[in-house]
């Protein structure tokens, strides 16, 4: 399986090329996001502010759309998660908005919320790192949940094929790697 | 629950683990990437490289190194060591850093916590403190402990959040090494005025002394070097016995 991660120029995209060669998917990085499309799996990997990346998918944020409503495979890590939906409280500018709702900032007493957390159906933990959520419009995309200080975090969204966590697999060792082996499958198999 | 975090810590030089590192059946491990791939192995929740090099010279291997620990290791990495601006900053999370933490370059220009905030985001950016009992307060100090500062360690911690930090990683200089137990009451004193997550460093020489960083220190994560590097114990033991006393850490997968 070939991915094709979206890079927006702010941080590591070592361990996430690394750990998706581990569940056999060859990666490939684009600066530009309209060149992911067509890819068995479109990645928006999870580093950098909301600002900064909406403005660097502008571009491309039509054709991405309408490529994860036909159908294109999609991954969303941390904030690639987020850039699937309409806004965020973090920074200016839009979102992919393929799914609908926003992003808005934590509101428990530790933010950020950074450490392994449990995520409703996952035998263990995963590791968060992140100020702000996704709350979606309808919570039937919401898959599974985590809960930090009191407050429900939307842990894994689905809709169509595209998937999203709020976590990071890609950093959280072994175990994080198998799930996100299996969300992989489920969006393109 | 978020559950509570063991941090290991390796000292770097020149691109290599300073301190001898003892794992059963190998006398001297000095290979950092070797060495942070074990500690996952063994349960730990995340690395720290702290590069104490000198020179920027001496201190070049150290992207390279975060590059290849970045391709075989699945848990978090935080790099700190002479990153004194946002294009340090930048550099170090291209490499394969995942946070990067800063100490004297912020007491020299407190701004720098902002910039990198609003380039990263708060959950990249550790603001590293080390402090000093003196006079009935906690002085921080800079440069490796060595250069006082005019700063009060809980103000400081404060300030720093404000500016832009996503977590306080604190040292107690009079504890470091000591084995002795965190300094709980300046671990408590910090962690109890932020709303980031801390780190309590500086004196682990058991699992008791973690449990203490947690439930009397109200401290996230507990950071540990010497007592692991010299196998006088091991993560997974540590975990094991944190978990026995009643402390939330991390399940390993199956």
């Amino acid at each position: 399986m070939k991915a094709a991660l979206f890079d927006f120029g702010a941080g590591n995209l070592h361990s996430l090329v690394r750990g998706l060669a581990q569940l056999g998917v060859d990666a490939r990085i684009e600066t530009d996001a309209k060149n992911c499309i067509g890819a068995d799996l479109l990645v928006l990997p999870g580093v950098g502010a909301f600002g900064h990346a909406a403005q660097r998918l502008a571009p491309a944020r039509e054709a991405v759309k309408q490529a994860l409503v036909n159908d294109q495979p999609a991954l969303g890590i941390c904030l690639g998660m987020q850039l699937f939906f309409d806004s965020s409280e973090e920074g200016a500018g839009q979102g992919v908005g393929f799914i609908e709702g926003q992003v808005t900032r934590l509101t428990g007493k530790h933010v950020p919320h950074i450490g392994w957390t449990p995520v409703e159906g996952v035998p263990t933990e995963m590791y968060y790192a992140h100020s702000y959520a996704c709350r979606p419009k309808d919570p039937a995309v919401v898959k599974a949940w985590s809960l930090h200080d009191g407050e429900r975090i939307a842990a894994i969204v689905r809709k169509g094929r595209t998937v999203g966590v709020q976590f990071h697999p890609e950093k959280s060792s072994r175990a994080g790697l198998q799930l996100l082996g299996t969300l992989i499958r489920e969006v393109t198999s | 629950m978020t559950t509570r975090r063991v941090v290991v810590c390796l000292d770097m030089k020149g691109g290599r683990v300073v301190k001898g590192v003892k794992f059963e059946g190998l006398r001297d491990v000095g290979d950092p990437v070797e060495l942070a791939a074990r500690y996952e192995a063994e349960g730990a929740d995340e690395i720290v490289f702290l590069d104490v090099s000198a020179s920027s010279e001496e201190r070049k291997p150290l992207l390279d190194v975060a590059r290849r620990t970045a391709e075989r290791l699945f848990i978090p990495l935080t790099i700190g060591g002479g990153i004194d601006s946002v294009d340090a900053l930048t550099a170090a999370l291209r490499a394969g850093a995942d946070k990067v933490s800063m100490n004297s370059s912020i007491v020299k220009r407190p701004e720098l916590l902002t910039e990198a905030a609003a380039v990263a985001g708060a959950q990249c950016v550790v603001a590293s403190i080390d402090a000093k009992r003196e006079g009935g307060g906690f002085r921080v100090y800079t440069h490796g402990g060595k250069r006082p500062t005019d700063l009060d360690a809980v103000a400081w911690a404060k300030r720093c959040v404000a500016l832009g930090a996503g977590e306080i990683l604190i040292t107690s200089i009079d504890r470091d090494g000591a084995r002795t137990g965190y300094d709980l009451e300046l671990t408590r004193a910090v962690a109890d005025a932020v709303g980031v997550p801390v780190i309590a460093s500086g004196g682990a020489g058991q699992a008791s002394h973690l449990a203490d960083a947690f439930e009397k220190g109200h401290a996230d994560a507990a950071l540990l070097a010497g007592i692991l590097h010299d196998g006088h114990t091991t993560v997974r033991a540590l975990k094991a016995e944190l978990g026995k006393a009643g402390v939330d850490v991390r399940k390993e997968a199956a």
